[in-house]
């Protein structure tokens, strides 16, 4: 605690600082502590619904100002056992399935470098289903408020505990990097009014072949995740409740939803030559039932002008199946925003969301079940720091 | 013209040469002087200090080694970015356990001992200040 003190005095009064995200602990280096964090406020014109960043957040932010949306703080300690082995163990504190700030383990792994062509890890790992995926909670690390949440809004996991293997080649001047993961997981996400389900992954195995050539990386991935479902809440209790028919909730929901099993297939882009940032990607995700699927994507452009970076990004996502209802989403979002570099270690955020919902699905979090879409308008302010 | 006189004439033109150099101002990578490696390209040193390969044309793995009093001026030359935007590009690698950033080294000093006495230690240094037992394998000009 002593040592932690000065670090988070440090933290709040450094006006000017050369960070070095690894700070050492140990004057042989050996050990490290670094951290990220954000404190976001939200304000939402939408009376009617309230507004979320993913889908494991039980409630939304409703009409006015929120900071329970985006705020959050993480930290990583690091230990270096040899020159190829290392240790890492991140924790987070967010508003997340819980509905509560109780820190959870984000990963804890064993990683093994060999040779700098191959990285092994074994553990509890982020998921790395799509670009920036597992760096989705890093506010310093991107320009947005947060990332679109069309796109990573929707994703169902935050980490995997078993292992991957990555493997990287030069091709002349370029680099091709192919990786491969597998392992287990648990998640709970929130659907329609008062029902969620519970996650029990048995298998997640997919990878990802990644492309680099000058400023662009390229990125094209599958995976598949095989769950048993459990659902709760009043929706199911409603089922299990019908007279004569006896029926199981998790059977019924299940037919409906189709989460036993979701392939994701996606593309992504990134380009990034010294001022100008540009993201695109796409994902499907099918579901088991009824040819259910998940489409989203966005792109979004960046231009760095001194210290300040404004950006424009349009996102969409929609799902479809031969048998809709009021789960369905269709939604699409502009958004137009800045951000300002304070120190190298301290980004301030501003952002204006234009979203125009036609099917809110579980995007939303709603008392007024009547409410079936509409445009809304979010601004956000954010404060992004590393140490 | 006598040996002597042509040796100060030569002496004193590159003096003059050592003096010009720090007005155009570049940023000279420094490797060890008995790496075996002869030049680098800078698709090379973007791969080595971004981390996305850290293998040298000798097989070994490259140790970056950032010197954090000319850190600035180095990625402005070498991906043209400052070094918030540095720190945000290595904030994703790190808090998703992908990859580690160069050693940070505060002092002049301690990165010429580092170079110097590790086979596979890369930097930087100034384009007019190269010691002489270091070995410059690339020029990033400002």
């Amino acid at each position: 605690m002593r040592r932690l003190l000065p670090v988070c005095l440090g933290l709040m009064l450094s006006v000017t600082s050369v960070v070095a995200e690894a700070r050492p602990l140990t004057d042989d280096g050996r050990l490290t502590f670094s951290g990220f964090g954000t404190l976001g406020l939200v304000h939402s014109n939408q009376g009617d619904a309230g507004f979320i960043r993913d889908i494991s957040q039980p409630k939304g932010a409703d009409k006015g100002w929120s900071a329970r949306t985006d705020s959050l703080l993480g930290a990583q300690v690091g230990y270096r056992l040899t020159d190829e082995l290392d240790a890492v163990v991140q924790g987070i504190s967010r508003y997340g399935e819980d509905g509560n700030y109780r820190p959870e383990v984000s990963w804890a792994f064993l990683r093994y470098r060999p040779d700098p062509s191959v990285q092994l890890r074994v553990g509890r790992l982020g998921w790395d289903v799509y670009q920036l995926a597992d760096s989705r909670y890093v506010g310093y690390a991107y320009p947005w408020a947060r990332p679109p949440v069309d796109h990573f809004g929707i994703l169902q996991l935050t980490h995997i505990d078993g292992g991957d293997v990555t493997f990287k080649q030069p091709v002349g001047s370029d680099l091709m990097l192919l990786k491969l993961y597998a392992g287990r997981s648990s998640s709970k996400i929130y659907l329609i009014d008062d029902l969620s389900a519970d996650f029990d992954v048995d298998s997640v195995y997919g990878g990802h072949v990644d492309y680099e050539t000058g400023p662009w990386r390229f990125r094209t991935s599958y995976t598949e995740v095989h769950s048993d479902v459990g659902f709760s809440g009043s929706v199911a209790d409603q089922i299990e409740q019908i007279p004569f028919l006896a029926l199981d909730a998790d059977t019924v929901l299940g037919d409906i939803f189709g989460f036993d099993r979701i392939r994701l297939f996606s593309l992504g882009t990134l380009y990034d030559r010294g001022p100008l940032q540009v993201q695109v990607m796409w994902n499907r995700s099918q579901t088991s039932r009824h040819e259910g699927q998940i489409d989203s994507g966005f792109v979004s452009v960046g231009y760095r002008i001194d210290r300040v970076t404004p950006y424009v990004v349009a996102s969409r996502v929609e799902t479809s199946s031969t048998n809709p209802d009021n789960s369905d989403i269709d939604q699409r979002t502009w958004s137009l925003g800045a951000r300002y570099d304070v120190t190298t270690n301290m980004a301030l955020k501003a952002q204006f969301d234009r979203i125009d919902t036609r099917s809110p699905g579980f995007l939303w979090r709603q008392d007024d079940s009547d409410w079936n879409g509409g445009w809304s308008s979010v601004f956000s302010l954010g404060l992004d720091f590393i140490f | 013209m006598n040996r002597v006189q042509r040796l100060l004439i030569a002496s004193t033109f590159s003096a003059t040469l050592v003096v010009a150099v720090p007005v155009s101002a570049d940023i000279a990578v420094v490797g060890n002087a008995g790496s075996g490696i002869d030049r680098l390209t800078q698709s090379d040193v973007v791969n080595i200090f971004m981390g996305r390969y850290r293998k040298l044309p000798t097989g070994n793995v490259a140790l970056p080694v950032d010197s954090t009093t000319l850190k600035a001026r180095f990625y402005r030359a070498l991906v043209n970015k400052d070094l918030a935007e540095i720190n945000s590009y290595w904030a994703r690698l790190v808090f998703s356990g992908e990859a580690s950033p160069p050693q940070q080294i505060a002092t002049i000093d301690d990165v010429h001992q580092l170079v110097t006495q590790n086979m596979n230690a890369l930097s930087y240094v100034d384009g007019g200040q190269v010691p002489d037992d270091m070995h410059v394998v690339l020029m990033l000009s400002e």
